[in-house]
């Protein structure tokens, strides 16, 4: 290679690259998760295997391609699309390999080192934490938001190196489609675009004023964007998932009711994810330095990630190097190829700061945890910065070369590159630092627990849950496994939207099936209900509001039910929409259907005044339709109300997620780690249950097999010590579902 | 020699061609209700062909 040569006669090194990525999908696929897991993953399985519409704004290029992926014959299904994620990086590591390869053609004539940079470019990318962690389950759509990423940032490379070439404006009006069909995945397709336009503005002014040229690409940016069309027109069959239901046709597809004013009404509102109702820019929801805080937490993730914070000093350390290699690598790049560095150093701005300011996050879910009353995320937010971490590792990888350079010519001896590589070690330390904590190998935890929760309601329950990761799991189990699609759940989170009741009153009632249930609902019947979990027509359904501004206790009655609301007891101190459909559920289904309340709600039970009729069964509470008093088979704990002994005997010998847990010893996401804390304080529960009628016995089993899972997932702490606290709610929302809440009284 | 242009020109035409069928018939097949062709050609269509149709001379 000759480092004089014109930057579009530098051939790129297709195949090497193509063998690194292969290489990187090897390792993803050594480290794959086998099934679904917690967050976003159950609802976005779920929706590209039901060709449905996840939450706004729907992601359509997504579920047509996780469709396509959940049709590959390999493994089960959540599998199948975990795969998906881990291709779309690993082509963008591959990608990744020609940038950093074609920077330094520039003027490094040793192919054998372009490669190595090329190679380091790919591994560092791939091996970043949350980029590993991402690529190894499909939880989001990043990973193939990230493909679409690296492939115009390749093309805008090649187009800067010839810009008037014969391909050019082809190159150009084919970047344009790419950002609009990656909007359809995701809008963080656009990300990519102010850094183009800068390269453009830069490299050759006058494209601007070729209007011919402006307008095809604006012809191939709208043909980009047209999957959206995909969203009505599925949303009119009316798929298990259909988020929003963005459509005006309420029983079949047809013309009229799809190019309706309610149509494009709800499909905009999809599309601009009204529902998340985010403030202004200018309102910024922590200080702008503690939003660069959140990202550097999660930029020191990336080196080695230390869940426990074990290893902070080397942590920090670590991120030091990372972030002054990243620096290093850019200041390489301005010097050694200043044309593709007008895309390149724009667009490191675009996903560090611009991002951090953009995206105007509370304080992250693990940061600063000594500030106490500070409006937080749910959960931990490094996923938003995915492309930050991909994109910094180029010019880390750049960086990297930068010192071996440096390196080599201070020996000047014949063979100084090679003695000098062993300084590339460096950028195996991610690989080796991450690989236990971004692995998710052996993960089952989280279909078990959908399974555990799902056997714990007796045939033709409702079971009413609280958020993302007491839901979704739910959703992948009935809707992609087909277990337990008997029973109803109902998510108070999206109850308070719209359209979510609506699909509950459509949804159809399926047979349970005896064969494949627990075996403790077997050897009697359970009459199949006839009737719609809610009885509310769509009209009445509509008409239900918001919130009811009432204070004081309010009366609930029905049968021989009779419930003191106290809306001082209520989340945000009055009824909301929610409570309103629960309490309706509960009267529609008395004597029709069992009905249930998850234990990941905390207390919403006691809320709702439903105190004297709950019964704890495993990791459930059940509402009887009569008060409940102790008796040989109930005890009553104090603090919790009336446990079902042997109930919760039987399903904690079912139970198969503590199993799961313990195997996999470690739960890296702590915001999500109230899940295994519920199952052990289900069996301290249960142990205290046994303790009581004298089988101390069972109750140490009980006991040790929930220690066993705190200290796997460690929790331990949460029950232990000197003051002990209760674990937190096991679930919460992950704020979409933003819907209407009023302002607490 | 002189054939390879028009070579290239038919090619392009049956590329976009080929796109706009898959997306037409893909659109048709979702509107049906189908879960497995229509995802099948919209892919094939929106990420492949029509790609090699815009960058096609």
């Amino acid at each position: 290679m000759n480092a004089s040569a014109h930057p579009a006669d530098i051939r790129p090194s297709y195949g090497a690259a193509a063998v690194a990525a292969v290489a990187i999908l090897a390792m993803y696929v050594a480290t794959l998760a086998p099934s679904t897991a917690m967050w976003d993953a159950s609802e976005y399985i779920t929706a590209a295997y039901t060709l449905g519409i996840p939450h706004p704004p729907g992601n359509p290029l997504f579920v047509l391609l996780g469709r396509v992926a959940s049709l590959v014959p390999v493994g089960e299904v959540a599998y199948r699309i975990n795969l998906l994620a881990a291709v779309s990086s690993a082509a963008a590591a591959g990608i990744w390999f020609l940038v950093v390869e074609r920077v330094l053609a520039h003027t490094i004539t040793r192919r054998w080192v372009q490669l190595t940079g090329g190679a380091l470019a790919a591994l560092l990318s791939a091996t970043a934490f949350t980029v590993w962690n991402q690529s190894v389950v499909n939880e989001k759509v990043y990973t193939v938001s990230l493909a679409f990423f690296a492939v115009v940032s390749w093309l805008t490379v090649r187009w800067c190196d010839d810009p008037d070439g014969r391909k050019a404006d082809r190159i150009l009006v084919l970047i344009a489609y790419l950002i609009g069909l990656g909007y359809a995945n995701h809008p963080a397709g656009f990300l990519v675009g102010p850094a183009v336009a800068v390269a453009v503005l830069v490299r050759r002014p006058r494209t601007l004023v070729r209007w011919r040229l402006i307008v095809a690409a604006l012809v191939a940016l709208v043909l980009g964007l047209t999957p959206f069309a995909v969203e009505p027109i599925r949303a009119a069959h009316h798929p298990a998932l259909n988020e929003g239901e963005p459509t005006g046709c309420t029983d079949k597809i047809g013309f009229a009711c799809t190019f309706s004013d309610t149509t494009v009404k709800r499909l905009m509102a999809n599309i601009n994810r009204d529902q998340y109702g985010k403030p202004n820019l200018s309102e910024r929801q922590a200080p702008f330095t503690a939003q660069v805080g959140m990202w550097w937490l999660y930029f020191k993730w990336q080196w080695l990630r230390d869940p426990h914070g074990t290893q902070s000093a080397l942590q920090a350390a670590l991120a030091v190097l990372f972030l002054t290699l990243g620096i290093g690598g850019g200041v390489e790049h301005w010097r050694r190829d200043r044309a593709s560095f007008w895309f390149f150093g724009p667009l490191i701005l675009t996903v560090t700061l611009a991002l951090v300011y953009y995206m105007n996050f509370k304080y992250g879910a693990s940061q600063a945890p000594e500030l106490a009353d500070v409006a937080r995320e749910v959960r931990d937010r490094d996923y938003f910065y995915l492309w930050s971490f991909s994109a910094w590792s180029v010019w880390a990888a750049l960086g990297l070369v930068g010192v071996w350079r440096l390196l080599a010519e201070r020996m000047g001896t014949a063979t100084r590159w090679a003695a000098s590589a062993p300084v590339l070690l460096l950028g195996v330390l991610p690989l080796v630092g991450n690989w236990r904590s971004a692995s998710r190998a052996g993960e089952w935890a989280t279909r078990e627990w959908a399974h555990d929760v799902l056997n714990s309601v007796e045939p033709y329950g409702v079971l009413v849950t609280g958020g993302d990761n007491d839901t979704f799991p739910l959703w992948y189990a009935q809707e992609v496994e087909g277990v337990r699609r008997d029973v109803t759940v109902a998510v108070t989170s999206l109850l308070n939207t719209d359209w979510y009741a609506r699909g509950l009153i459509r949804r159809p009632i399926y047979a349970y099936d005896q064969a494949r249930g627990p075996a403790m609902y077997r050897g009697r019947a359970w009459p199949m209900p006839k009737t719609p979990v809610l009885t509310l027509s769509v009209a009445e359904l509509n008409a239900v509001p918001e919130y009811i501004q009432v204070q004081e206790p309010q009366l609930f009655q029905h049968a021989t039910m009779r419930a003191i609301v106290d809306p001082r007891r209520l989340e945000f101190g009055v009824p909301l929409r929610s409570d309103l459909l629960v309490l309706q559920m509960l009267k529609d289904n008395m004597g029709v259907r069992p009905f249930y309340i998850s234990r990941t709600t905390a207390s919403y039970a006691q809320a709702l005044g439903l105190d004297a009729y709950a019964l704890v069964q495993g990791l459930v509470t059940k509402i009887a339709t009569t008060t409940i008093s102790a008796s040989p088979d109930t005890v009553a704990i104090s603090g919790v109300g009336h446990l079902d002994l042997g109930r919760t005997v039987s399903l904690w010998d079912a139970y198969r997620a503590p199993a799961a847990i313990i195997r996999r010893g470690d739960w890296v996401d702590r915001p999500s780690a109230g899940i295994p804390a519920l199952y052990t304080n289900t069996a301290l529960l249960l142990g205290e249950g046994l303790d009581r009628k004298g089988r101390s016995a069972d109750a140490q089993r009980v006991r040790q097999a929930g220690v066993n899972v705190a200290e796997a997932a460690h929790v331990l702490e949460w029950f232990t010590g000197p003051s002990p606290s209760a674990p937190p709610p096991a679930v919460s929302n992950d704020a979409p579902k933003s819907t209407p809440i009023p302002i607490r009284p | 020699m002189s054939s390879s242009p028009s070579r290239a020109v038919r090619s392009a035409h049956v590329v976009r061609a080929l796109a706009a069928a898959s997306l037409l018939v893909g659109y048709l097949d979702l509107v049906r209700g189908g879960v497995t062709l229509a995802p099948l050609l919209l892919v094939a269509g929106y990420v492949v062909l029509v790609p090699i149709a815009l960058l096609a001379d």
